[in-house]
């Protein structure tokens, strides 16, 4: 077959102007396929015949365009596809015609901007870790400083406890209607000494361990009161600032410091007895 | 900016066929020039050509279904859909202006060529008149007035293969001052 001269016959331009009839049509549909060069001419006819009616085409009424959209207004698809392209599921509205092209530039934009957002998130979740860190480190010290000033109030507390007591002693000791009674350490035991202080309107009897040795803790010094030469218990001595506060004893006549066992006896070891002194 | 030259024929007809309104309003936008100068051209500057416009519009707006890429480009199908349209309008005003009694063998020459409100100046048929009379008048005759070749033929007492030589033979024509145009 002479393709060249058939491109030429004006058959083609038949075919795509509509003169054809079914079995020239039949015959192009046809060769199209098996040529190139048929297909070629084909395509260059039509776009020349587009391209023809597109610069000299002359516009209809403008009016027309909205009595045929009226007109198929219940035909379009409720979302556009054109916009539900760029926004699946937004609501639908009318816009103007946004060209694929445009579309494809702002699917770009959209993947640009997701790679940033991504980079941006890594980036504050790495903050995010960084400011947790710190944050962890900040309240560790803050525990540890609260623990601190804690014990430090503790302390405090304890010291003006102490040094109340102390004071609260002093002023006994300097009450005119305490009578103090001095116990030295008996024979063989000189370093020791004790002041019993006895007060002479409530008889309450308060001692200050002016020396007396360390003892184990399963020892405890006891104060006993010679009540008609009989030893009376008089109260445990125990871990006091200044005056340690004993029982009440109406009347004796001398008092003295025995070790004990922890708690107390009810009759005085006497091989352990460390000062005694008179009253008066 | 002239964002609507940016579609592509492809996309458009898939976006017509997933019954885009923005795209129609674009296919609109940009063919309906084109399309109301071929009405025209057949029509006549008519009233009647709006209407014939508005229905080429719907026609392909409810058959783009059926538009096969394959078999040519958008515009040739839509100028065909437009072609047959207009032919159809022009039919049935002579048919009620009581000319469809009008004898083939009667002076066809001038009965054919007497559209009311002729026109020739614009789009192909602007082109047609730059062609050889014997192939001009058969041109028009099928391609603008619709007659078969057969009838043709028969109207002009020429022989079948002649009338189709010399279509072909003006159309080829036709295509070289497209070329030049």
């Amino acid at each position: 077959m002479d393709i060249q001269s058939y491109i030429l016959s004006g058959a083609i331009e038949s075919y795509v102007l509509g003169l054809s009839d079914a079995a020239e049509i039949a015959e192009l549909d046809r060769l199209r396929l098996d040529y190139p060069q048929i297909e070629a001419a084909i395509l260059a006819f039509e776009k020349s015949i587009e391209k023809d009616a597109l610069i000299s085409g002359v516009k209809p009424l403008p009016e027309m365009k909205q009595v045929l959209m009226t007109r198929l207004k219940l035909e379009f698809a409720d979302i556009d596809p054109a916009i539900a392209l760029l926004n699946p599921s937004g609501p639908k509205v009318q816009t103007p015609v946004i060209p694929i092209n445009q579309l494809q530039n702002n699917n770009n934009r959209f993947k640009y901007l997701s790679v940033a957002a991504m980079i941006i998130l890594v980036a504050s979740a790495g903050l995010n870790l960084y400011f947790y860190q710190q944050f962890q480190h900040a309240n560790n010290r803050y525990s540890a400083l609260l623990i601190q000033k804690n014990s430090l109030e503790a302390n405090m507390n304890g010291v003006q406890t102490k040094m109340l007591d102390l004071y609260q002693s002093m002023q006994m000791m300097g009450d005119p209607a305490m009578v103090k009674v001095m116990l030295p350490g008996i024979k063989g035991k000189e370093q020791n000494m004790a002041t019993v202080y006895w007060d002479s309107r409530s008889k309450d009897v308060y001692l200050l361990p002016n020396k007396l040795p360390q003892i184990q803790s399963n020892k405890q010094y006891q104060l006993w009161a010679m009540v008609d030469g009989k030893p009376v218990d008089a109260g445990m001595i125990s871990d006091c600032t200044g005056l340690c506060k004993l029982k009440n004893i109406p009347r004796a006549e001398a008092f003295a410091i025995t070790l004990e066992t922890m708690g107390g006896s009810p009759t005085p070891n006497m091989e352990q007895l460390l000062v005694l002194g008179k009253v008066g | 900016m002239n964002l609507i030259q940016t579609y592509q024929e492809p996309e458009l007809v898939l976006l017509l066929q997933q019954r885009s309104q923005s795209a129609f309003g674009y296919l609109y936008d940009h063919y309906a020039g084109a399309l109301h100068t071929v009405v025209v051209s057949i029509v006549g500057e008519d009233e009647l050509a709006n209407d014939v416009l508005q229905e080429v519009f719907v026609k392909i707006w409810r058959q783009i279904g059926s538009y096969d890429s394959t078999k040519g480009r958008l515009y040739t199908w839509m100028l065909n859909i437009a072609r047959n349209a207009a032919i159809d309008m022009v039919r049935s005003r002579q048919f009620q202006n009581g000319k469809q009694n009008r004898e083939l063998n009667e002076d066809v020459y001038g009965a054919a060529g007497s559209t009311e409100k002729k026109v020739e100046h614009i789009g192909l048929r602007k082109l047609v008149q730059g062609l050889k009379p014997e192939w001009r008048n058969l041109v028009e005759l099928s391609y603008f007035e619709g007659y078969t070749q057969d009838e043709i033929s028969k109207m002009m007492d020429i022989p079948l293969g002649t009338v189709k030589t010399r279509i072909r033979s003006g159309l080829q024509a036709l295509r070289q001052l497209l070329q030049y145009d």
